[in-house]
């Protein structure tokens, strides 16, 4: 059996849990290639018009797997990694989305509910289900869920010691070479980047945003590098938080940095048409006005045009280090 | 006291003064409104929250000061619209106190803190006799409403069926208990009757359903008042969202006793497995429902980027395409301009008609 993961939506948050789970299995994994115009495309041929962009780069990446030889993408329903909080409507329903729109997919769809309490999803309470989809025993799929978080486990903690998505993955392949050459400046800056790792890894819709900082002499922050007993410590401040799971970290995250005196500035880096996103903006439009600190709100899309994003990242980190260093 | 403007306001006004409150009405949303609720609102947060936030904005204007209202933990926005509508309102400058009736089951404690500020000094035994009274109120009124939908697409005189509705709610704002309730229900069959209509074939007459988002679906203002568009072309309606069953469905008591909505919602399991938070399952087991009753169509409707909706949305196609029933999906914003979507709709009606004539033979349509 040899099975396609999608390149897209949470595949950057758990991919080395989902192939390490089916290297256990000894199950063949195929990944789609990074986001390209061509994927895009097709993601916005086979969805309805008016939904988000992640959304319609998934379907592109799904159409690009179904063109390969793999016997069954992988699409899990994503519904909770944790207690009483799930995931936005259109991560819920995605298999059912994909399925209704994207022609030829019914029968080559491997979607099992992930329902957990845990986000290393170790408690998958509905193993036998998905060991049928597999074929496999469910004790052999238990093993693998506990072997695959280990590995994932790992992956966070290199997380949590600073490193990016991308970095944590080289480090986690054993690839010493460094990914950025961060500019050598005096007058260094840190900027932390709020946004859904969908949005900011991928390098199509994300522009390397990452890299341009870096580029400009600032280091980066993002959510992941927090340790999550913090960020949940963070939203004790809100009398009801936010339903939906990584909208909530992207809040208690945000919070952390508006407080911590070392952020100088903070990004949203948002998709269009992104529903939970108009709710955090507002929120943490909120706190930055409390707060006085610079908060910049950058809207991605479909388009391929570089240059507003760079203009704007400039023109943010200028004014950022004129405040920092002034000048005489 | 306020209250959005959302169904049958006038049994949430009822509500309040029983428990001795001073309720100041919400207006029925006009252009001011969307034009404040889109000024104060993040760009991106959904329709029905922008119209809310006009809404409260006239209303806070006209005095109130505190604002009752829904919460609820689910995964659609409207959950959390009280936390990001007080703040706004707060850095307005407005502190205007908020009570979100969360909801019964998940949050008990929450719902029941709720239900005691706001009742202040009065007595459980009169909450709960006010709560039941209300509660045949709206769905008195709810099955008047359901009714007129059907005959307004055969009224002789335009506006009859406006005039008719605005009598019976008077008759309904002098009711305050529930024998009156039953009283005032008799007399508005009567006058509901009494309004002339044209004789009509009920096998000929075109009769479509009207599946989506709740507020959209119920509230002209927010639709380009659909309805009464569809009735002047002589189609019949049938809503799929009242206030009483959205409330029936919340509030089961009797375990053993079934919703309506339990009995069809299996219909929609082989599209969606799963309920998302909103109304998507709802509406796709009501989609097919209406098929197989023999209704000519379906229009969707829902506000621009709602999340639960986009869902139902990209589903649709399937559904129509394996019942080969016509299904139009309009999204809803505060654009005003009517020309796309009476394009839309028009060119809906010719495929529904032509359907329904390949459907039962039957040459003819009695559709103006």
């Amino acid at each position: 059996m040899k099975v396609g993961l999608p390149r897209a939506l949470l595949f950057y948050y758990y991919d080395p849990l989902w192939q390490a789970f089916f290297h256990n299995l000894n199950i063949e994994t195929v990944t789609s290639g990074n986001t390209t115009p061509h994927i895009v495309d097709n993601g916005v041929r086979n969805s309805v018009a008016e939904i988000c962009v992640p959304i319609k780069i998934f379907c592109g990446h799904v159409v690009d797997l179904l063109a390969t030889d793999v016997d069954a993408i992988f699409i899990p329903r994503m519904i909770s990694v944790e207690e009483r909080k799930r995931f936005c409507p259109k991560f819920l329903g995605l298999p059912d989305m994909m399925r209704n729109t994207v022609p030829g997919l019914e029968g080559r769809l491997l979607d099992p509910d992930v329902e957990c309490r845990q986000e290393s999803l170790v408690d998958m309470p509905n193993c036998d289900e998905f060991a049928k989809m597999l074929g496999k025993g469910s004790r052999d799929v238990k093993q693998a869920f506990a072997a695959a978080r280990e590995q994932w486990e790992v992956f966070r903690r290199y997380h949590q010691s600073g490193m990016n998505i991308d970095e944590a993955l080289a480090a986690l392949n054993k690839k010493a070479e460094p990914l950025y050459e961060p500019l050598k400046t005096e007058k260094r800056l840190t900027i932390a980047l709020l946004g859904y790792v969908y949005n900011i890894y991928d390098s199509f819709v994300g522009m390397d945003i990452i890299k341009k900082l870096r580029s400009m002499g600032s280091d980066v922050v993002t959510f992941e590098m927090l340790d999550d007993k913090l960020v949940a410590e963070k939203l004790q401040r809100y009398s009801k938080t936010m339903p939906w799971t990584f909208t909530n970290k992207l809040l208690g995250a945000g919070n952390d940095f508006f407080d911590d005196p070392k952020i100088d500035g903070i990004i949203h880096v948002t998709a269009f048409g992104c529903g939970p996103d108009s709710m955090l903006g507002r929120l943490l439009e909120f706190v930055a006005v409390d707060h006085h600190k610079p908060f910049m709100t950058v809207r991605v899309d479909e388009h391929t045009g570089e240059a507003h994003l760079s203009t704007r990242v400039e023109a943010f980190t200028d004014m950022l280090r004129r405040k920092k260093y002034p000048v005489g | 006291m306020t209250f959005p403007y959302m169904g049958p306001v006038l049994a949430y006004k009822k509500l309040l003064e029983a428990v001795g409150h001073e309720v100041i009405m919400p207006q029925k949303p006009t252009q001011r409104t969307f034009d404040l609720g889109v000024k104060y609102s993040p760009e991106f947060l959904c329709f029905p929250f922008k119209c809310l936030m006009g809404t409260y904005i006239e209303a806070v204007e006209a005095g109130a000061e505190a604002i009752v209202t829904t919460g609820g933990d689910d995964n659609c926005r409207a959950g959390f619209y009280a936390e990001i509508h007080r703040r706004i309102l707060a850095s307005m400058g407005y502190n205007v106190q908020f009570f979100v009736i969360e909801s019964l089951f998940k949050h008990t404690r929450e719902f029941f803190g709720t239900i005691r500020a706001l009742k202040g000094t009065y007595s459980w035994w009169h909450t709960a006799q006010t709560i039941h009274f209300v509660f045949d109120l709206i769905a008195a009124m709810d099955r008047i409403q359901e009714r007129i939908r059907i005959l307004r697409a055969h009224e002789k005189n335009k506006g009859d069926f406006a005039r008719a509705w605005r009598d019976i709610e008077d008759l309904f704002t002098t009711c305050n208990e529930r024998s009156d309730v039953r009283a005032a229900e008799k007399r508005a069959w009567q006058i509901l009757h009494s309004v002339p209509v044209e004789l009509w074939d009920p096998k000929q007459a075109v009769r479509v359903g009207i599946v989506g988002e709740i507020y959209v679906t119920m509230e002209g203002h927010a639709n380009q008042e659909i309805e009464e568009t569809l009735a002047s072309m002589g189609v019949e309606v049938v809503n799929s969202q009242y206030v009483s069953h959205w409330l029936k469905q919340r509030i089961q008591l009797l375990p053993w006793r079934k919703s309506y909505m339990e009995t069809i919602i299996d219909k929609a399991k082989p599209y969606l497995k799963m309920d998302l938070g909103g109304h998507e399952q709802e509406n796709i087991a009501h989609m097919i429902d209406y098929w197989e009753k023999g209704l000519d169509g379906v229009i969707h409707l829902m506000p621009f980027s709602c999340l639960p909706e986009l869902v139902t949305q990209s589903i649709i196609p399937k559904v129509s395409k394996d019942l080969g029933m016509p299904v139009v999906s309009l999204a809803l914003d505060e654009q005003r301009g009517t020309a796309n979507n009476q394009t839309r709709l028009e060119a809906f009606l010719d495929l529904v008609i032509g359907k329904k004539i390949r459907r039962s033979g039957m040459p003819g349509l009695a559709a103006r």
